[in-house]
């Protein structure tokens, strides 16, 4: 019967006098052996091209399927490759850190860490009335009593000896926090100034 | 010099973010344009080589009055505003018919550029094989065979394979599916010959470009036989004008982004039963200690005695140094 021969097997191995060495992570093959490539162009140089060609692919493939882990998913019998070993140049250059601000430096130093989601929130419990109060912005605590309808002015305190000519306790706590504002952005700018500078 | 911008709205920062610097980088993109003239065999070939790069890939249609090896600073600005890092410039004239220039990009300047001068007579598109085409973004297997590749200096050759391998090594990614290793590009040098040194370049070596489809057979063994079909293009190159790339430059290129990836600790390995052996340093053994035979005449009282006597007679000349 014909089905008892069976196919005769065909060689897989390559054997050259130089072994192939390999860059798995490109699919990479490099053939060092000497060649002898017919001088005329035609048939006899495409077909030892050919041969050269098969030669190397045969071995990159052994290489690939015997080397490398296997592992078969429902998406195909992947395999898994090593990082590229040629050194190629890169497009860009590696990215620098950016430097650390004064202020980063410092919160490093004291182990500060940046304000959790819960901090950040405008709400917080007022502990007088027992409800929830907005910490800043329309009704915020910060603001608490300066639309009083009567404020009680201590003669000889410090802050109505410095007044301001022109200004009253009335928006008093308005411009406390507009030179807050205007403080933090000065100091923040200043940073960003010695960040650079600390290069 | 492009403005540098700082971006007004979430779409913009997304693109520039798209192509600052980063420590694993994109794939590059190959960017196609042609001179002012450009034969058809250029432009063929140009169109072949764009759909083997597709994907990672842009392509010019207009002309444009480049001579890279004279002025480069347009093909740095097309970089640039296209944030491709590999040009390759189709142009053909009396003196370098049909040629190709790879020029690749560092940090959207010139980092090196090739001319490559492909044989008019010899070349094959793509179109001209009749076989099965790959998918559009396939990655290729390559195979560089010569012995001209392994030239320990760099030359012409290494330059070659280093931007083919640039040129072709596509998205670079862990994993692969076996079926997806479907064609090979396979690079040969002709060897050197002893007329390398002469400007004529008709008798220089060749480069030979030639791309195959991959055919796996049953051999009746675990490995399978491969057989291969042209795909196409097939291209001869020369190799024509070389720029070496700057060494500062290179070096700053060259340059590997330090990753989170734990190095292998030295000295400390695994059996084959799993157990942790380490290799430690013991310092220099102290041999005055050790026990040997126990004798009579080699007791320790004896040598205390000798010792006190030396002592002894030693004892003023320190004296004698303290005064000075």
């Amino acid at each position: 019967m014909s089905t008892d021969t069976k196919p005769p097997k065909l060689p897989v191995t390559v054997s050259k006098p130089t072994p192939y060495t390999f860059d798995l992570g490109l699919l990479l093959a490099n053939d060092p052996n000497p060649l002898s490539l017919p001088a005329s162009t035609g048939p006899s140089l495409e077909s030892s091209l050919y041969d050269i060609a098969r030669d190397g692919t045969q071995s990159l493939i052994n290489q690939l399927l015997t080397t490398l882990p296997i592992s078969s998913t429902p998406a195909g019998v992947l395999l898994s490759l090593p990082g590229p070993v040629t050194p190629l140049p890169r497009e860009k250059p590696v990215p620098t850190p950016k430097p650390e601000t004064k202020w980063a430096a410092f919160a490093r130093r004291r182990g500060i860490k940046p304000k959790t989601r819960e901090q950040r929130r405008n709400l917080q419990l007022n502990p007088e009335t027992g409800e929830h109060e907005r910490k800043w912005g329309y009704k915020g605590a910060n603001k608490a009593g300066q639309d009083e309808a009567i404020i009680e002015i201590k003669h000889n305190s410090k802050k109505e000896l410095e007044r301001k000519e022109g200004t009253s306790i009335r928006g008093d706590k308005r411009r406390e926090i507009r030179e807050n504002i205007k403080r933090n952005e000065r100091r923040m700018r200043r940073n960003e100034r010695h960040a650079g500078q600390r290069k | 010099m492009l403005r540098t911008v700082k971006p007004k709205t979430a779409r913009s920062k997304r693109a520039l973010e798209k192509r600052a610097p980063k420590a694993v980088e994109n794939p590059k993109k190959a960017l196609f344009l042609r001179g002012t003239s450009c034969s058809q065999i250029t432009q063929d070939a140009l169109g072949d080589l764009y759909a083997l790069r597709q994907v990672h890939a842009k392509r010019f249609q207009k002309k444009n009055a480049i001579h890279p090896f004279e002025d480069a600073s347009s093909l740095a600005f097309f970089s640039e505003k296209n944030d491709c890092s590999l040009l390759l410039f189709g142009s053909s004239n009396k003196k370098r018919p049909h040629t190709i220039t790879f020029a690749r990009t560092f940090d959207y300047k010139i980092l090196d550029m090739l001319e490559l001068c492909l044989d008019g007579e010899s070349f094959r598109s793509i179109s001209q094989f009749k076989t099965q085409k790959v998918p559009v973004g396939t990655r290729p297997l390559m195979v560089f065979a010569g012995t001209a590749f392994e030239s320990p200096v760099p030359n012409g050759f290494t330059l070659a394979k280093s931007m083919l391998i640039d040129f072709f090594r596509g998205e670079t990614s862990d994993k692969i599916d076996v079926e997806g290793l479907r064609f090979v590009v396979v690079v040969t040098a002709d060897e050197p010959t002893t007329a390398e040194n002469s400007d004529d370049p008709s008798s220089k070596a060749v480069l030979r470009l030639r791309v195959y489809t991959i055919q796996t057979k049953r051999s009746g063994q675990k490995l399978p036989r491969v057989e291969l079909e042209e795909h196409g293009p097939r291209i001869d190159f020369r190799i024509g004008r070389i720029q070496e790339p700057d060494e500062a430059m290179l070096k700053e290129a060259m340059r590997k982004a330090k990753t989170n990836e734990e190095r292998t600790k030295k000295n400390i390995s695994t059996d084959i039963m799993g157990d942790k052996l380490g290799r430690i340093h013991m310092g220099k053994l102290d041999l005055s200690q050790l026990q040997t035979r126990k004798m009579k005449g080699l007791k320790r009282e004896r040598d205390v005695l000798d010792e006190a006597e030396t002592v002894v007679e030693e004892a003023p000349k320190r004296k004698k140094k303290v005064d000075i």
